[in-house]
C-alpha cells in the first residue's frame, strides 16, 4: 500500500474572474499573425479585475473548497499557496488567506515556489503530511495573475484563476489518491530574475525538453510504479500552457483525446499557472463518477512535473453541488478591451 | 496614500470574515461590529459572521471623481446592501459588475479584494466587497 492510499480530496473548489481578453485582439495589437490564436487553440483569456491578486481569487477557491469539505477550518493544519505572482515579495499570501478562511493561528503558513508546479508539489507534500498524521487537512491553492511582457508570444495565454484543494483522510474523500510520481531537472525554459516585472523563456525550448520530457518523465514513472495503462483511467488531466500541447502529450502517452478534452479548460481561459492542471482536475471532479480513474500531471518550468493517479468514490456526486462549479464560472465572462486589460493588470506605467 | 497600519490590522478578521455584532437585547445587526448596539445601546452584544449570507441591493452611487489612491478604480461603485437573514445594512464597495447592470433589489454576495493600496510598495488593504450573484442571469455576456 503507497502512503497515497490513506489520503484523498475531502473539497475543491475554483475561482475564474468575469473578464475575459479575445486574443484576436492581442493579434491585432501587436501586429501577430492574425491566426495565431487558433495555432494556440485559445480562444479567450481570464483577466483578473483591478481590485483582484492571487490572494483574493485564491481565498475564493479556497472558501469554495471548504464548503464542498463541509469541515471546520480550524482543524486546517496547513495552508500551503502556490503561485508566481505573489502580491507580496516578501510577507505571505498564505496567511491572509489563512486568517480569512478561518484557519490561524495553528496551522502552518507558507508560499511555496516552482512556476507553474508550485501548487502540486504542495499536494503530494501534504499527502505526506496527513498519511503521516501529522495534520489532519491541509488546504493547497494554485492561484496566478500570469504575468507576460505585453507583445511576447507569453501574453497570449497569460491569464488569471485559481482552484484549491483539501486533503485529508480517504474515508473523508470525494477522491483518493492511489500513488504519485515525481521528475525534476534543472532546465532553464522559463524564468524571471529578482526584481524583473516579466518572465523570459527559451521559445522553443519550453516544448521538448521542458513541457514534454518532464510530463512524460513522471507520468511513465507512475504508471511503471503502479503497473496501470493508459486504458485504465477515465480521464487525464495536464499542466495546460495552451490547448494543443495537452493533446500532443496525451498522444505521446497513449491516451485518446476524448479523455483529455473535459479537463482542458485553457481554450475558454488561457493559462492560468498554478491552477491550469487543477481546475482541469476540479471540472473533471464535476462530472465524473463514483470508481472512475484520473490521472492529473501537472507541469512547472524549471523544470518539473507529478503525476497522480486519483480514484472518485461515492462522495463526489453530494460534494459537487455545494459550492459554485468551474461551468458556473465559464459562463460568467465579460470582454473587455486591450486598454482595460492593461489598466487591470498594471501594464500601463503610472506615477503614483 | 498612506495606511496606518494598526487600524488595518486590528480589523482585518472583520473585514476578511465579515464579522458584525448582533444585539442581544433588540435582534439587530451591525456591520462594523460594535460594542454597544447602535439601536437600543445596550452593550450585550454576539459576534456573527455574515461571509455565507448573501444580500440585497438597496442604493448605489457610481463615483468618477474619487480621492487619491483610488484613480485606478474609476469609475467607483458604493453601494448599500443587505443581508438577506440577519438583515444589516453595509456600506461597501460593489465590483465585478458595469454601472448599467445595478438594479435595486439585486442579490449581491460577499468577497474579499484589494480595496486599496500605498503605492507600488507599500501596504495592500484587503476587505469586502459585493458582487452580483455568481449564477444570475441579470449580467451582461459577451
Amino acid at each position: 500500500m503507497y502512503p497515497e492510499e490513506k489520503t484523498g480530496i475531502v473539497g475543491w473548489g475554483s475561482y475564474i474572474p468575469r473578464w475575459r481578453l479575445s486574443l484576436k485582439e492581442i493579434a491585432e495589437v501587436w501586429g501577430f499573425n492574425p491566426e495565431q490564436p487558433e495555432e494556440l487553440g485559445v480562444s479567450e483569456k481570464s483577466v483578473a479585475g483591478v481590485d483582484e491578486d492571487a490572494v483574493t481569487m485564491g481565498i475564493e477557491a479556497a472558501r469554495n473548497a471548504l464548503m464542498r469539505a463541509g469541515i471546520n477550518p480550524k482543524e486546517i493544519g496547513a495552508v500551503w499557496f502556490g503561485t508566481e505572482s505573489k502580491p507580496y515579495a516578501v510577507k505571505p499570501s498564505a496567511t491572509i488567506v489563512a486568517e480569512a478562511i478561518g484557519a490561524t493561528p495553528y496551522s502552518m503558513a507558507t508560499d511555496w515556489e516552482f512556476a507553474c508546479r508550485a501548487a502540486s508539489e504542495a499536494i503530494r507534500a501534504s499527502i505526506g503530511a496527513v498519511a503521516s498524521g501529522l495534520i489532519k487537512y491541509a488546504l493547497v491553492v494554485g492561484s496566478d495573475t500570469a504575468q507576460a511582457n505585453p507583445g511576447d508570444v507569453l501574453e497570449f495565454t497569460a491569464s488569471s484563476a485559481a482552484t484549491a484543494l483539501i486533503i485529508g483522510s480517504r474515508e473523508e474523500s470525494a477522491a483518493y489518491f492511489e500513488a504519485s510520481a515525481t521528475y525534476v531537472t534543472d532546465t532553464p525554459d522559463f524564468w524571471r530574475r529578482d526584481h524583473s516585472k516579466y518572465p523570459l523563456h527559451g521559445e522553443a525550448f519550453t516544448g521538448e525538453p521542458a513541457y514534454f520530457k518532464h510530463i512524460v518523465g513522471s507520468v511513465k514513472t507512475l504508471l511503471e510504479k503502479t503497473g496501470l495503462k493508459p486504458e485504465d483511467f477515465d480521464y487525464a488531466v495536464f499542466h495546460q500552457p495552451n490547448g494543443t500541447f495537452p493533446l500532443r502529450v496525451a498522444r505521446m502517452l497513449g491516451f485518446p483525446r476524448e479523455k483529455v478534452t473535459p479537463g482542458l479548460i485553457t481554450p475558454y481561459i488561457g493559462n492560468s499557472y498554478n491552477s491550469s492542471a487543477l481546475i482541469g482536475l476540479a471540472r473533471v471532479l464535476e462530472i465524473a463518477k463514483p470508481g472512475q480513474r484520473i490521472l492529473l500531471a501537472p507541469f512547472g518550468s524549471g523544470a518539473g512535473s507529478d503525476a497522480y493517479s486519483i480514484v472518485v468514490t461515492d462522495k463526489v456526486e453530494e460534494r459537487k453541488h455545494r459550492a459554485p462549479i468551474v461551468d458556473d464560472y465559464l459562463k460568467r465572462k465579460y470582454t473587455v478591451s486591450y486598454s482595460l486589460y492593461a489598466k487591470y493588470r498594471g501594464l500601463v506605467y503610472r506615477v503614483e | 496614500m498612506r495606511i496606518s497600519i494598526p487600524p488595518s490590522w486590528r480589523t482585518r478578521v472583520y473585514r476578511y470574515r465579515l464579522v458584525a455584532t448582533k444585539c442581544k437585547k433588540c435582534g439587530v445587526t451591525l456591520y462594523p461590529p460594535s460594542n454597544i448596539c447602535r439601536h437600543c445601546g445596550s452593550r450585550e452584544v454576539d459576534q456573527v459572521e455574515l461571509a455565507n449570507e448573501k444580500a440585497r441591493l438597496i442604493t448605489w452611487t457610481v463615483i468618477y471623481s474619487t480621492m487619491e489612491g483610488f484613480e485606478k478604480q474609476r469609475p467607483l461603485i458604493i453601494g448599500i446592501v443587505e443581508t438577506t437573514e440577519s438583515k444589516a445594512r453595509i456600506l461597501a464597495p460593489l465590483t465585478d459588475v458595469l454601472p448599467g447592470e445595478l438594479k435595486p433589489g439585486m442579490i449581491m454576495e460577499p468577497v474579499i479584494r484589494r480595496i486599496r493600496e500605498e503605492g507600488e510598495a507599500g501596504l495592500v488593504h484587503y476587505g469586502v466587497a459585493f458582487r452580483p450573484e455568481l449564477t444570475t442571469s441579470a449580467l451582461n455576456t459577451s
